[in-house]
């Protein structure tokens, strides 16, 4: 995959210049060693390869030039082959986004060609590209352009700009004075990614020379790079009607208007409209600097009337970094230190914004007699104008204003409560309409209240008062708000505790919290709750045949702990961290607890039903498991409740769900547990609705009818906003409210803008239900395995079904007719159509891969192979969480068939390295898989080709998709992942046909003790000596029963 | 017609005298002070239908072409007393004395009491009576002020309010100038407060700057930071908070021959800073989302 980037092209002078979009890919190259000029970018795309990616991902327009640009980019170093590199010369390549960083690391220049806008073209193209994450073939850079593009949006939105004149030219430029656009300019400036500049400026066509840019300190560049923006948007379309203007005005208006700003005038004409245009704005907004002037407020000393303010300079970058007056005025010529950046000219910048502060809070001028002043002392009224209003004013100015905390202006200097609350003495229930114990008093800036207070304070008749010590402002809002509380006499629930407990600011009945004390008793639930501490694990119940990790009793803890409370919980651990057990424990526990007594609903795809069973037998053998599936399934309501009859766990698929879901409805099911609960991401699909039903409790139902609700997934469901309604809506309801109103207050503002304070708050709402644990978080999993084998039993599709039996009684047949010198060779064949039959019917029955996988063909592809709808499933997985895989089979049929799918259905290259592979070509598959940063996440190996010599570590996850007769050799193929340099845990997984021979043969390898010597030693060749009956009893499909 | 100053105002657009900047406000005072009035009259006409062709200011000097009767444009020159480098010694350390005044010059407000500052040196910025101000024209009119330096006169405040600083030019310093000479005199006078007290500590070499990207390559291509949540809804400018309505009435001298030049220009502007706006504000409302996985179902 290539990754697209847009670096700007500054012209050899003055302002403008032009947004340069190019893009790199991997590549096999060897290293360049530079001569006189910069070397061509050996990884870059060729134009018209580049023109291609921009017109096929809809972002072509006609604006883009072709252009090339010299770009300054950190390179490895690597000696030209056969060739040691001689002393003064180097030699390497670029490095491109997300490799590596190597340790022996120059910056060279590199050429790139590519395409070019104009700054009015760069504007509109950026507006035309997504705010948030998420395009995997464009870089950071982009994204970061888009934020500058958005920022002269909002700037030119709120019309903070000036017409001007610089460098003799009629430029549009921004105003940077207010505060939030300050500190965004900081902001943008720190994070800018160095590519987004790293062009030597140079004319339109690039200096190849061998110069090199260095890294920006970032404000300036980038207040030229959003003057560029705003500058070239402006301009189109200003001019016209030119009836009225003097001649200055006239070639000012002609200047402003497309073009490139010149200006018709003469030399003195030009200097005094050019005096004019920048005395008339430096009434509105200062230079931009590193630092500010600002004024600090300190509240009077015990018993004294005047306020102190003292001058100082803050730093732009971080507000809280501050140096008084006296320090700039000793600094002398020298430039300032203040945290990373240096000042120049502090006591300049001092006077400049002390005189800008003067413009707008006149007290300060009694401040100034001094050559030198520091300090100075304000009035009680002084202080209150500073306070409420000249502040804003003076921020923006430009002028940093500091306030004493209680009087910040923020939430905490507004009238708020005090909350204490404790659950009542007797109760057990923990319902979440539950009624605290509680008492509350009012809270201003820090300290308590009382209502009677509060009107002694208004008495006073003074804005700024003093109370227990602290200064506070008093608005005459806030005594209303204080009686309409105390009239409503509010009750407060276990509900509201957790709510105003979950993120900061929450208000209740419109006052803000300033403070909750819960007693011992709520603290306890609260702190489960939001899993400051996690809940007490639960260690594996009475019953349970397996063993429960540490992290697994943890995750035991937190269900029961959400079933307490009757909450729905999802547990979304990763892949391989034992899910299944989790809940199959949790289960056992409600079991052991005697409190299982009707039964429970787990939905999954059909896919792994079988692992299901197999699972829930060999670990809950206590609890009863009734599969609703397949054409003998009860349908009606009787027959179904007699089935049911001391069930514990009921499973059926995602498809019967839905075909029938007025049975399913109308059980009184204890609980219901959705297992790949992704499935019903799609809130309007219809399984997604019949599970949300399923989630409601029954109306009709005499024992409450309450079920709870248990997800499982293993993506990161937290991460898609737009699935989390739906997965919320079957697990509590009420979280994120009804669909339109989740979609206005989260899923726009996050997937559209990428929101990040609509995502924190959203995952605040929904975090107290959610359990992910990453397999890498090794300081929570210390006690995982570095390789973890999964088994993953699966069925057989009717296809599948129908053609193994068909296969196996012909073949047995004419196996028993056979003459003896060709019995071992049928049987071979035999096993080996069966495995292929297993695998998919295509393969067995030697279809087209065209005709197979092809356009249409791929829904109906999958669903032949129960095999491959769960390989597909776990791949999502795999991929979603940007993982890599290899995946092995003994049929080169079969990788062709898969490559043709995969590469099909996840729109991205799967190489497949088998006999047929040259040596070259497998060289570059593996270096590719190895090295390209956005390289494929799924490698295709022959067991025989890929099994040996091959380093592939970046994976860490293997695919044994059909079994081979020795474990060795599968072993072998599992540590080309598993080996030294291998940074992660590998998950193994084994596909196993469960029935078939595949599950035979599984056994075998399992009870290697006895038959390994024979099967290793030999190969198949023993299979040729089997009896009929022996062979009927490998092979024939074993029908659950 | 009879020069009242509401009369003259309109010149300086419609704005009324009080409005406009105390320094202009000085001169305009200076100019009615100046005792024949029919001479002033006769000025304003001229001011006022456009006979001043040009004004320069040159150095320490103002240069100026007035249409009279004569074909050729009349050369007018005007200049003040400049002050030496001993006088303008005076006034530096005067006016390092008080914060304020660096203060204000350097946001560019010209000081109230500038002139105490000047009385440092014994002479002044602004020019006491109009007599001051040192004049000739090529016209044949023997008499001094002539109609044509009397219009010079006029205009001249409009061009004092695009730049307050010219005054200092014509007496010698200009404001570049001025302001690096205080920036001067006051590090000597810190350095000379340091020395004396002695116990400051001895100032820490610059450290030499290395960016952040050299030390960590990654930020090169890295960027993780997310939407600022003020930017996620565009919003527009509340009612007169635009940069165009702080900054105010455009600063330039009008030309006589096409009044109301600015505020058409600064109307037009604004028509079209309205336009974008709203042009902006509809582009942010369609910002694409993010591409949504491949549908898999």
């Amino acid at each position: 995959m290539s990754l697209l980037h847009a670096t700007w092209l500054f012209p050899p002078e003055g302002a403008g210049g032009r947004l340069f979009l190019w893009a790199d890919t991997w590549k096999v190259a060897s290293p360049v060693e530079p001569a006189l000029v910069a070397p061509d970018h050996p990884f870059a795309l060729t134009p018209d390869e580049l023109a291609d990616w921009i017109d096929d991902n809809g972002y072509w327009t006609e604006a883009l030039r072709p252009a090339r640009a010299t770009l300054t980019l950190p390179s490895r170093t690597q000696a030209a082959r056969g060739r040691r590199s001689a002393a003064g010369s180097w030699s390497g390549l670029p490095l491109q986004a997300g490799e590596p960083i190597p340790k022996q690391l120059e910056w060279w220049p590199w050429q790139v060609e590519g395409w070019a806008l104009d700054p009015a073209g760069a504007a509109e193209w950026l507006s035309s590209l997504p705010l948030a994450s998420g395009h995997p073939e464009m870089g950071d850079d982009l994204r970061w352009w888009t934020h500058l593009q958005r920022w002269a949006l909002s700037l030119i939105a709120r019309g903070r700009w000036l017409p001007q004149i610089e460098a003799d030219q009629g430029r549009w430029l921004p105003l940077l004075n207010r505060e939030g656009d300050r500190h965004r300019l900081e902001e943008l400036a720190m994070g800018i990614p160095q590519v987004a500049t790293c062009a030597l400026a140079a004319g339109l066509q690039g200096d190849p020379s061998l110069a090199c840019r260095r890294p920006g300190s970032g404000r300036l560049r980038v207040a030229s790079l959003l003057e560029a923006l705003l500058d070239g948007q402006l301009r189109a379309g200003f001019g016209g009607d030119v009836e009225g203007l003097d001649p200055l005005l006239l070639a000012w208006q002609k200047g402003l208007g497309k073009g490139d700003g010149h200006l018709n005038l003469e030399a003195e004409d030009l200097e005094r409209l050019t005096i004019a245009t920048h005395h008339w704005r430096e009434a509105v907004a200062g230079r931009v600097a590193p630092a500010r002037t600002c004024l600090e407020l300190f509240t009077p000393a015990e018993g004294e009337e005047l306020w102190e303010l003292r001058f100082g300079l803050q730093a732009e970058a971080d507000p809280s970094l501050r140096v008084p007056a006296a320090v700039a005025w000793a600094t002398g010529d020298h430039a300032l230190q203040l945290g990373e950046v240096a000042v120049p000219q502090p006591s300049e910048l001092l006077l400049e914004g002390l005189g800008r502060a003067l413009t707008v809070f006149e007290p300060i001028e009694r401040g100034l007699d001094s050559a030198t002043p520091e300090t100075m002392q304000l009035t009680p009224a002084e202080a209150f104008v500073l306070v409420r209003t000249a502040a804003a004013q003076l921020r923006d100015v430009g002028v940093g204003v500091v306030l004493p905390e209680s009087l910040s202006g923020g939430l905490a200097s507004r009238l708020g409560l005090a909350i204490k609350a404790d659950l009542p003495e007797r109760s057990r229930g923990f319902t979440l309409g539950e009624s605290l114990t509680w008492e509350w008093e009012f809270m201003i800036g820090g300290v308590t209240l009382s209502l009677k207070d509060l009107e002694r304070l208004r008495a006073k008749r003074s804005p700024l008062v003093q109370h227990k010590g602290v200064w506070i402002e008093l608005r005459p809002s806030d005594e209303r708000n204080a009686e309409r509380f105390c009239a409503t006499e509010p009750g407060l629930s276990l509900d509201d505790a957790l709510r105003l407990t979950a993120s900061e600011g929450d208000t209740f009945h419109r006052l803000p919290v300033h403070r909750f004390d819960p007693g011992p008793r709520l603290k306890g639930v609260l702190e489960q709750y939001h899993q400051q501490k996690a809940p007490d694990p639960l260690p594996a119940p009475p019953g349970f045949a397996g063993q429960l990790r540490p992290y697994q009793e943890r995750g035991l803890g937190w269900l029961a702990f959400l079933h307490r409370f009757d909450q729905g919980a999802c547990l979304a651990d990763d892949m391989g961290l034992g899910k299944t057990i989790q809940l199959l424990a949790f289960l056992q526990h409600l079991k052991a607890e005697e409190e299982l007594k009707r039964p429970v609903l787990l939905v999954a795809p059909t896919s792994v039903l079988t692992n299901w069973k197999r699972e829930a037998a060999a670990f809950t053998p206590e609890l009863t498991v009734r599969e609703h599936y397949g054409p003998r399934r009860p349908s009606t309501e009787a027959a179904l409740k007699k089935a049911l009859k001391g069930v514990d766990l009921v499973l059926t698929s995602y498809g019967l769900l839905q075909r029938d879901s007025e049975l399913l409805e109308s059980t009184d099911w204890q609980g219901v547990v959705i297992d790949e609960a992704q499935a019903i991401k799609n809130p309007i699909a219809k399984q997604s609705m019949a599970a949300r039903d399923l989630g409601r409790p029954l109306r009709s139902s005499k024992g409450g009818g309450s079920r709870f609700r248990i997800a499982l997934t293993g993506t990161p469901v937290e991460n898609r906003v737009s699935e989390l309604w739906a997965l919320m809506d079957f697990l509590n309801p009420r979280v994120l409210g009804d669909e339109p109103f989740f979609r206005q207050r989260y899923r726009l503002p996050i997937e559209r803008y990428g929101d990040m304070a609509s995502l924190r708050d959203l995952k605040a709402r929904v975090g107290p239900f959610i359990l992910r644990r990453l397999k890498t978080d090794r300081s929570i999993i210390s006690d995982l395995p570095e390789k973890v084998e999964l088994h993953e039993w699966v069925g057989l599709s009717p296809e599948q079904k129908t053609l193994y039996n068909r296969t196996v009684e012909q073949s047995l047949d004419a196996i028993a007719r056979a003459p003896l010198g060709q019995k071992h060779g049928q049987v071979l064949a035999l096993l080996t159509r069966l495995k292929q039959v297993c695998n998919h019917p295509a393969l067995a029955l030697g279809e087209d891969v065209q005709m197979a996988t092809g356009n249409g063909a791929a829904s109906a592809f999958v669903s032949r192979s129960a095999k491959l709808q769960r390989l597909e499933e776990i791949l999502e997985e795999v991929i979603e969480a940007g993982d890599r895989a290899l995946l092995f089979t003994q049929f080169a049929e079969w990788g062709h068939l898969l490559q043709a799918h995969l590469q099909h259905r996840w729109r991205q290259e799967v190489p497949f390295l088998y006999g047929n592979t040259s040596k070259g070509e497998r060289q570059a598959m593996v270096d590719r898989f190895q090295e390209d940063p956005r390289g494929p996440q799924l490698f295709l190996l022959s067991l025989k080709a890929g099994g040996v010599g091959l380093n592939l570590t970046r994976a860490s996850h293997v695919f044994h998709i059909d079994r081979w007769w020795n474990p060795a050799v599968e072993n072998q193929a599992t540590d080309r992942a598993y080996r030294i340099g291998q940074q992660k845990r590998v998950l193994v997984h084994k596909f196993i046909t469960s029935g078939s021979v595949e599950e035979r043969i599984d056994r075998m390898i399992k009870e290697k003790s006895k038959l390994a010597e024979d099967i290793v030693g030999s190969g198949e060749d023993w299979l040729g000596g089997l009896e009929v009956g022996q062979l009927r009893d490998l092979v024939a499909l074993q029908e659950p029963e | 017609m009879t020069v009242s100053s509401a009369a003259i105002t309109t010149q300086l657009g419609n704005e009324g005298l009080g409005q406009q900047p105390w320094w202009v406000q000085h001169w305009m005072e200076l100019i009615h002070a100046y005792r024949f009035k029919k001479r002033l009259e006769r000025a304003w006409e001229y001011a006022r239908s456009g006979n001043v062709t040009s004004i320069r200011f040159e150095g320490r000097r103002v240069h100026a072409r007035v249409q009279g009767s004569g074909e050729e444009p009349y050369k007018v020159k005007l200049w003040l007393d400049v002050l030496n480098d001993e006088d303008w010694g005076y006034v530096l350390d005067a006016l390092t004395q008080k914060a304020r005044w660096s203060a204000q010059l350097l946001a560019g407000v010209m000081p109230e009491d500038i002139e105490r500052a000047f009385a440092a040196s014994g002479k002044r910025l602004f020019p006491f009576k109009l007599q001051e101000v040192r004049s000739e024209c090529t016209c044949p009119d023997k008499v001094n002020p002539c109609k044509h330096v009397s219009a010079v006169f006029y205009l001249m405040g409009d061009r004092f309010s695009e730049d307050p600083f010219v005054l200092f030019q014509l007496r010698g310093r200009t404001r570049a100038q001025l302001l690096a000479d205080l920036a001067k005199r006051r590090q000597r006078a810190m350095a000379r407060q340091v020395r004396q007290a002695r116990d400051q500590p001895a100032e820490a070499a610059p450290v030499p700057h290395v960016h952040g990207a050299i030390t960590d390559p990654s930020r090169w291509w890295r960027y993780d930071a997310a939407l600022d949540p003020d930017l996620v809804v565009i919003t527009p400018a509340m009612e007169g908070d635009t940069g165009l309505d702080q900054a105010g009435p455009l600063p330039l001298a009008e030309d006589a021959r096409f009044p109301d030049a600015n505020q058409r220009f600064l109307a037009r502007v604004r028509s079209h800073g309205e336009a974008m706006a709203a042009q902006a504000m509809a582009r942010a409302m369609d910002a694409p989302s993010r591409d949504g996985d491949a549908e898999t179902s």
